[in-house]
């Protein structure tokens, strides 16, 4: 079943037009014959309208809706929403209301709300796919009172929503031991780390303690030992997000990259791994843990894709640290 | 073609609950409208209610589509038949197709769009009954279906919306019957004024002549009379017309109002004189005069007469100048007034002079026309009278003495009147003024038979006479001095229609249901393009007059003193105030406070006064005390208060229900 978020507040029903038609032929028969009791149906008719159409305004309008996401929120599997309902309305018991998210697998039934109710409902759902919701695809439906419109009002969303990517797996490698290349890798800057780099000449600002005594006695001046950046390799998990907004085919593989992304990033960092993540204008720097894991897979819910011509560049990388692009 | 995937039978079940009662609903007129046959409607209802039954017990009846066609092919064979045979007319035959369409439908839905079409299926029965319902009663009808058609119109547009059963729930919650009543209400109004407004490009399609019974038909719908049907018309209680005067009439000129007279009679029926039918040219003084120009003691009548045949109309004695709304009044050579519009009810209005009450004209009874056994019985029980009045009285004494009034004579061979006079001596008024205007032609007396109606009933709301099927009379115009033909009532006096007289409260009842009949007959089932522009120009009058009294307010406020103007004022001021107050105290405490103000008061009510300073669990303890099975609910309603007021937790629904619940128990308690 497929049910489309509507872009819009009132519309006819196909009962309404009917409904329409209905009242046109009863006016056409009431005039011809003269039959009063047929100008009697047709005014009722009328009349229906015009009360359903004062009865339904106030109907949707007058209540609040408010969602937000439970917890974390991954696409294509089950997630919690929370619906704050208020009836705004001093008198009027708002009725016949259905909730509307594309999460949902259907419209959802909402009991009566009585004038000034108050009332939050924890609905589960699935997205569809990964982004960022910043703008409430949802909202309040009604055809109260008789059918003759649905009316439709946008639910407020009281932060954004963030759905994550699925995870799938993915043939990424692991990161390569250390002598790969016959070694270690090769030190790339200098630092407060506990190997040494090489020895220099000693420079102001040195700290004394770097002192290398032997060789300064040896060398009649003096050499400081420079120590190599405390840091082990890190491997960055890479997409490339430069692809034409065109083609279908592209977009599908980007996606299948980023879940396959997502599913090697939660796999490296579940065995407690250093992981960045880059793409075109988008840097993650390396990290392990659980807030890592946050960052990356809000970083794959928010990658857009961007057009080759105007793509950025791929963040630099230090020497030493691995990018691996995923596919 | 892909057919719709069929719905769950919990689904169908529910569209079949939401739609029986109007499909109940709409075809019970037909049944006394003779739109469909009683048998039909009653098997239609029986299977509808065993579907209704089988749905509530949540084993929905569902019959392939199969069997379906097998029907639909059956009852097609069937109905070309019966159409080609019975020839039961075009109503009844599309009648019943429609009872078995919405019985086949509502037996087998399997998809919302068959629900849609078996609601259509009820909406055409519901248009066939009420087309073709005349009865005031139908207007019950359209309010149940107003009703009924509401909820069930709200209901559908929310299963439209699931794919799969509802929860019952669901079916109870929507519409509330607050909001039903609200909107039928509403719409009730709404469809009063639209019903007014709406175009009319012909005449009322259904008069109250269409459903008169046909012995009211014969007796008032056509220039001749029999005895036979004139009683029966008499059982009738259809109002015939409403008579109103804009001064006091006395009661001689409103009781008796002449129709029609009949001067040929054959084999028990009055026709009237052909001779007479030729107009003898329209009357000058058809305009009223303005009051001013009016004689000593005339008045205008205005009379609104529902029934309405060969157009004859009714009035007092005495009448004189006659205005018609429509058409043109004629004035035969008898008297009898007669308008040229074709046919409906007619409104009209007369100057009635106070006068001896004379009929018009020289035309009587012909002496030939006189059966021999009336000649032979008039002679002998007037032998020895030749005054015509002494003759008058003499048969006036005989039939209050020997005869007997009826509505039911027996009927025997031959003349009626005959049968009447020598045998049965039993009959309705119409015998009696018969026989009576017989016996005096046949002693010379020229005489003749005019029927009218005699009496009323006041109406409910105005000084109005309400003239009803039972008040039609049959008396003799009979010329029995030199003064022309006077009025001469030889009926019994017990047969006399009532006459006019006061209400009960019961009466009173009657009085608005007639008022109700009446008002429906003439103002919705004959509402036509006329009254439509007379009402346009009513309302038209009655905003100048309103625009009018609203200058003469302005003027009148100019002229009042500053003093009393700021008296106005600040009255209004302090009633804004006085309102605004209490209207910002009512929302200034919350459901918490309210139910621990009601525990104060309570407490207060039982132990006297309860001094500010107590504190709630004071209250709470105090009251328990007082009413030891109640301490738990006061304690509750504390602590509620206490987390409210001091803590800032306001109660929920369900704990401002629970609070409700508590605070009635306590009420009940102290």
């Amino acid at each position: 079943m497929t049910r489309l978020i509507p872009d819009w507040e009132i519309r006819v029903t196909n009962f309404g037009l009917g409904y329409i038609l209905m009242c046109l032929v009863v006016a056409i028969a009431a005039m011809n014959t003269g039959n009063n009791g047929l100008y009697l149906v047709l005014a009722g008719m009328l009349a229906a309208m015009i009360v359903s159409g004062v009865l339904s305004r106030r109907n949707v309008r007058g209540v609040d809706c408010e969602i937000e996401a439970v917890g974390e929120v991954i696409a294509t599997r089950p997630a919690w929403l929370k619906i704050r309902l208020e009836n705004r309305l001093k008198t009027a018991t708002a009725q016949a209301l259905f909730f509307l998210h594309e999460s949902l697998p259907g419209p959802l039934w909402v009991d009566p709300l009585a004038p000034r109710e108050k009332r939050e409902l924890v609905v589960e759902g699935m997205f569809p796919r990964r982004g960022v919701y910043r703008d409430a695809d949802a909202g309040l439906l009604s055809r109260f009172p008789i059918g003759l419109f649905r009316k439709y009002r946008k639910a407020r969303l009281s932060r954004e929503i963030v759905v994550y990517p699925r995870p799938e797996s993915s043939p990424v490698p692991e990161p390569v031991p250390e002598d790969a290349r016959g070694g270690r890798p090769h030190p790339r800057s200098r630092g407060g780390g506990s190997d040494i780099r090489t020895l220099r000449d000693f420079s102001p600002g040195d700290d004394p303690r770097d002192l290398h005594w032997k060789q300064s006695a040896r060398m009649r001046r003096w050499i400081v030992r420079e120590r190599e950046a405390e840091r082990d390799r890190v491997l960055f998990l890479a997409v490339d997000n430069a692809l034409p907004a065109s083609d279908p085919a592209a977009l599908a593989r980007f996606e299948t990259a980023i879940a396959r992304c997502a599913g090697a990033a939660l796999l490296m960092l579940s065995r407690g791994a250093e992981i960045g993540f880059h793409a075109r204008g988008v840097k993650v720097a390396a990290r392990s843990g659980q807030a890592q894991r946050t960052r990356i897979m809000d970083a794959l819910a928010r990658l857009e894709p961007v057009a080759p011509e105007s793509a950025p560049d791929f963040p630099l990388m230090r020497r030493g640290d691995l990018r691996r692009f995923v596919s | 073609m892909t057919r719709a995937r069929p719905s769950p039978k919990g689904l169908s079940r529910a569209y079949l609950l939401v739609l029986a009662p109007a499909a109940f609903l709409a075809p019970l007129p037909l049944a006394w409208t003779g739109g469909a046959s009683r048998e039909a409607i009653l098997l239609y209802e029986l299977a509808l209610a065993f579907l209704w039954w089988r749905a509530r017990r949540g084993r929905p009846v569902r019959i392939s589509d199969a069997a379906m066609n097998v029907a639909g092919l059956v009852y097609l064979a069937w109905l070309g038949f019966s159409a080609a045979t019975l020839r039961p007319g075009l109503l009844p035959t599309v009648a019943h197709l429609l009872l078995f369409t919405g019985l086949a439908k509502l037996a087998s839905l399997k998809r919302p769009s068959e629900a849609r079409l078996a609601l259509l299926v009820i909406f055409l029965l519901t248009l066939a009954s009420a087309s073709s319902s005349t009865h005031v009663s139908s207007v019950l009808y359209f309010a149940a279906a107003a009703w009924i058609g509401f909820r069930t119109l709200g209901l559908l547009a929310v299963l439209a919306d699931f794919d799969d059963a509802p929860p019952d729930r669901v079916l109870a919650a929507v519409p509330t019957r607050g909001l039903a009543a609200v909107a039928v209400l509403g719409g009730a109004l709404c469809t009063a004024g639209l019903f007014f407004a709406l175009p009319r490009l012909h005449g009322p399609f259904a008069l109250t002549p269409f459903r008169v019974e046909d012995a009211l038909g014969k007796a008032l719908a056509s220039d001749r009379v029999d005895l036979e049907s004139f009683g029966a018309a008499k059982r009738s209680d259809r109002v015939i017309l409403r008579l109103s005067s804009e001064s006091d009439l006395a009661p001689e000129d409103a009781l008796r109002l002449r129709e029609a007279v009949f001067t040929d009679y054959l084999d028990g029926v009055w026709t009237r004189d052909p001779r007479l039918g030729a107009r003898r040219g329209e009357r000058a003084a058809h305009t009223l005069l303005a009051p001013a120009g009016r004689p000593g003691g005339a008045a205008v009548i205005s009379v609104d007469l529902n029934v309405f045949g060969q157009g004859f109309l009714f009035l007092p004695y005495g009448s004189s100048a006659v205005q018609v709304e429509r058409g043109h009044a004629v004035e035969l050579p008898d008297g009898v007034m007669q308008v040229s519009s074709s046919r409906g009810p007619v409104r009209y209005q007369a100057e009635v002079r106070r006068v001896a009450p004379r009929g018009a004209g020289s035309g009587g009874i012909s002496p030939a026309d006189v059966p021999a056994e009336i000649q032979k019985y008039a002679i002998e029980l007037t032998a020895g009278l030749s005054e015509p009045g002494a003759i008058a009285r003499r048969i006036a004494e005989h039939f209050a003495k020997d005869f007997v009034y009826t509505l039911d004579p027996p009927r025997g061979a031959g003349d009626p009147l005959v049968h009447f006079l020598l045998r049965s001596k039993a009959g309705h008024c119409e015998y009696f003024a018969s026989a009576a205007a017989m016996m005096l032609t046949a002693r010379g007396i020229p005489a003749r038979l005019v029927t009218g109606s005699y009496g009323g009933e006041e109406g409910l709301f105005s000084r109005t006479i309400v003239v009803r099927a039972q008040n039609l009379h049959a008396w003799v115009e009979a010329e029995l001095d030199a003064t022309g033909f006077q009025v001469f009532d030889p009926t019994p006096p017990g047969g006399l229609p009532p006459a006019l007289q006061a209400f009960s409260l019961l009466s009173r009842l009657a009085a608005l249901g007639r008022e109700i009949e009446f008002f429906y007959d003439r103002r919705v089932l004959g509402f036509d393009a006329a009254d439509q522009a007379g009402a346009f120009e009513t309302a038209r009058e009655s905003l100048s007059a309103a625009a009018g009294s609203l200058a003469a307010l302005k003027e009148s406020a100019r002229d009042l003193s500053p003093a009393a103007l700021a008296a106005i004022l600040g009255a209004a001021l302090s009633g804004w105030m006085i309102w605004r107050g209490r209207s910002r105290t009512g929302k200034r405490h919350g459901p918490a406070t309210q139910a621990y103000v009601a525990l104060r008061r309570l407490l207060a009510r039982k132990r006297g006064v309860v001094p500010p300073s107590t504190p709630p669990a004071e209250v709470a303890r105090l009251f328990a005390e007082g009413v030891p099975e109640s301490g738990e609910d006061a304690r509750a309603v504390v602590a509620v208060y206490c987390a409210s007021a001091f803590g800032g937790v306001e109660p929920g629904p369900d704990v401002v229900r629970e609070l409700t619940e508590r605070v009635r128990r306590l009420k009940k308690l102290a």
